[in-house]
């Protein structure tokens, strides 16, 4: 007995569906397999075995060297993106003439050595997030009425003389109304004076100002930020692997809170 | 069809198409122009105290007008003298080919401002260098077989510039690895560098002085990978027989933490190591060669360690002048380190600039401008340092 002919077209329909469908989900699967991100192999992205970490060590806090040790705040970074990376870690203390080019040419894996962003040198750099602003703060009573550099006219600002903070300031002086300049030969005494009274606010960089208000806890002063300064860490444009892998252990360590605790080791 | 409704839209709606041409041309003229450079009356540099001079940064800069509002700065400053970088690579990207146009215009306004030059000369085109596996280099390397064509480029600039720039420094810092193209260091290499230059700079430009690389102060021992000590490799320069092929010798002496008075040492890294070096000139029979300080200065970045305060910064420039004027009847120029960096760093190196890259001038260049002009000074820069309460009782 012959099968009838709608029968048929439906068997047929139906099995062109099938593989359709089957064909469509291969498909898809295929696309999903293949846009999923899977770790590198870590001796992929670290060919020596170790992640060698080019340094300037004559910066504190951020790093420096004795005779037999290397330590500061860059350094406790690195250490944490070796462990989070499962990498052991290696400095490789270089001046800081040579950093860039000692990882044009190989010599270290990565730069941690409280490098600013240097739009320059995007090209042949990749640099992570900022794990650090430095850049200038106005530092006053926490209930002063100065809450940012706009509010200073008719005030008194104490600086550093001579000074990144004399420069910021005389470029303010040219777009706001008059304010006095209070010029000291430290900017321990700048803040001095703010503290106080002898002058309404102080203009210092971020790291001088948090040694300072480690040492004078008592005063409860409040930090605006003025400038933007940030260190961020500085991997060969060629090699973004290595800078995602980078990037995704400094983003951990953001999240889970050790970023700050090294922070506040040393600031 | 479609063309008749084209021609019809056009027809109806040109007004607004005049319009936009307008709009845009009268938004393009509210564009400021860029500063021009036009070359003024020729001037001449006001100074008091000859010795100073000042190393700029200027073959990096793009914009005409700023070379010329930096060298008006340096003259308004009263430096009668820059050291310049002119690198080769720049200069002659290809072989045989050479681009002068960026050299010329920091010749012209120079001149204008009535400045003389140092030029100092380096940086390796990429086609007279190699990147092979046993052969890795960096701008900083050249292999002894390119000497020749180096000492070309050189012979090449004396005779271009001759009666301009009679002042040649041939290399820089050659006692660190990083500047001998991450190799050990050389001193005999580098004496037959300028042994190659010496004579075809002095066929081209009779009057030309040829100046032995400044040596980076640093202590470090023989056979180190970074670099040599820079007392022991100018021993070792005049060991291989280099005083026959220099004029002159280039220096740099950085004050780091000392003030300029600090004695000099062995194991010191301050300003009077230049006296070691000069006791090495003396000692070799070359006590009648000129010297010329082409890097000198102080850092006042807030955290580098080897940096003092701004107010340390400007007293020890100052004094460091006053220092090299009273005892060093040896020295022709002393250059400070470094007049403005086209753009920033960003990091401590922006410290050692007397102007910012937006033309900013810090304290330290009007402290520089009053003592080469003589300008009166203020007893006082800043106030006492605040007293807290309870001492004060």
């Amino acid at each position: 007995m012959a099968a009838s002919p709608s029968r048929t077209v439906f068997v047929a329909i139906s099995l062109a569906l099938t593989v359709w469908l089957w064909g469509l989900g291969g498909t898809l699967f295929l696309l999903r397999w293949h846009s999923v991100e899977r770790p590198i192999p870590i001796r992929d992205l670290f060919p020596y075995g170790e992640m060698r970490v080019g340094v300037d060590a004559s910066y504190p806090p951020f790093a420096v060297a004795t005779a037999t040790d290397i330590f500061g705040l860059d350094i406790d970074l690195a250490r944490a993106l070796g462990q989070e990376l499962d990498i052991p870690v290696r400095f490789v203390n270089l001046g800081f003439d040579g950093l860039y080019d000692a990882l044009r040419t190989d010599q270290v894996d990565v730069l941690i050595s409280a490098l600013l962003v240097d739009p320059a040198r995007r090209g042949a750099v990749i640099y992570s997030p900022p794990y650090y602003n430095a850049g200038l703060v106005l530092v006053t009573d926490a209930n002063s009425i100065i809450e940012n550099m706009r509010d200073l006219p008719g005030h008194r600002l104490a600086l550093e003389f001579g000074s990144q903070a004399q420069t910021e300031a005389e470029r303010w002086l040219r777009r706001i109304h008059a304010f006095d300049i209070l010029p000291y030969e430290l900017p321990e005494y700048a803040l001095d004076a703010a503290r106080l009274g002898e002058a309404d606010a102080a203009l210092t960089d971020r790291i001088t100002a948090s040694f300072y208000l480690q040492q004078h806890p008592n005063w409860d002063a409040r930090l605006t930020q003025v400038t933007n300064v940030p260190f961020a860490i500085a991997t060969r444009a060629d090699r973004p692997d290595r800078a995602a892998a980078i990037n995704h252990a400094l983003e951990t360590l953001i999240a889970e809170g050790i970023l700050a605790e090294i922070i506040a080791r040393y600031l | 069809m479609h063309d008749r409704l084209i021609l019809r839209y056009l027809r109806r709606h040109w007004r607004w198409g005049v319009r936009g041409v307008i709009a845009v041309w009268l938004l393009n003229a509210l564009v400021p122009a860029s500063p021009r450079a036009l070359l003024g009356p020729p001037q001449t540099v006001e100074t008091q105290h000859p010795l100073v001079c000042v190393h700029t940064r200027l073959v990096e800069e793009v914009d005409e007008w700023k070379i010329q509002r930096s060298l008006q700065l340096v003259r308004e400053m009263g430096a009668d003298t820059i050291v310049e970088f002119f690198p080769w690579a720049y200069v002659e990207h290809t072989k045989d080919e050479y681009d002068w146009s960026n050299v010329d215009r920091i010749i012209r306004h120079a001149r204008n401002q009535g400045i003389h030059i140092i030029a100092r000369m380096g940086l390796v085109p990429s086609w007279a260098r190699s990147d092979t596996d046993d052969e890795f280099s960096t701008l900083n390397t050249l292999h002894e077989r390119s000497y020749d064509d180096f000492a070309e480029f050189v012979a090449d600039f004396a005779a271009r510039y001759a009666g301009v720039i009679d002042h040649i420094i041939i290399w820089n810092e050659p006692n660190l690895a990083f500047e001998w193209g991450y190799r050990q260091v050389d001193p005999e290499g580098y004496v037959r560098l300028l042994q190659a230059v010496y004579a075809p700079a002095h066929a081209a430009n009779p009057n030309v002085v040829i100046l032995a690389a400044p040596l980076a102060p640093t202590l470090e021992p023989p056979g180190s990978p970074a670099g040599l000590n820079d007392v022991l490799y100018l021993q070792a320069v005049y060991e291989a027989g280099g005083a026959e092929y220099f004029d002159a010798l280039a220096m740099h002496t950085y004050g780091f933490t000392e003030p300029p008075n600090a004695p000099a040492g062995e194991n010191a890294l301050n300003f009077r190591r230049a006296e070691l070096l000069r006791e090495v000139m003396e000692r070799y029979g070359d006590g009648d060669t000129p010297v010329f300080i082409t890097e000198t200065g102080w850092n006042d970045n807030p955290r580098w360690t080897k940096a003092v305060t701004p107010s340390e910064r400007i007293l020890y420039t100052i004094d460091a002048f006053r220092l090299a004027e009273a005892e060093w009847d040896w020295l022709d120029k002393l250059c400070l380190w470094v007049f403005r960096y086209p753009v920033s760093t960003y990091n401590y190196p922006d410290n050692f600039t007397l102007v910012t890259p937006d033309f900013q001038l810090k304290p330290i260049y009007y402290a520089v401008q009053a003592y080469a002009r003589g300008f009166p000074t203020s007893e006082t820069l800043w106030l006492p340092p605040p007293v807290e309460p309870s001492s004060s009782q």
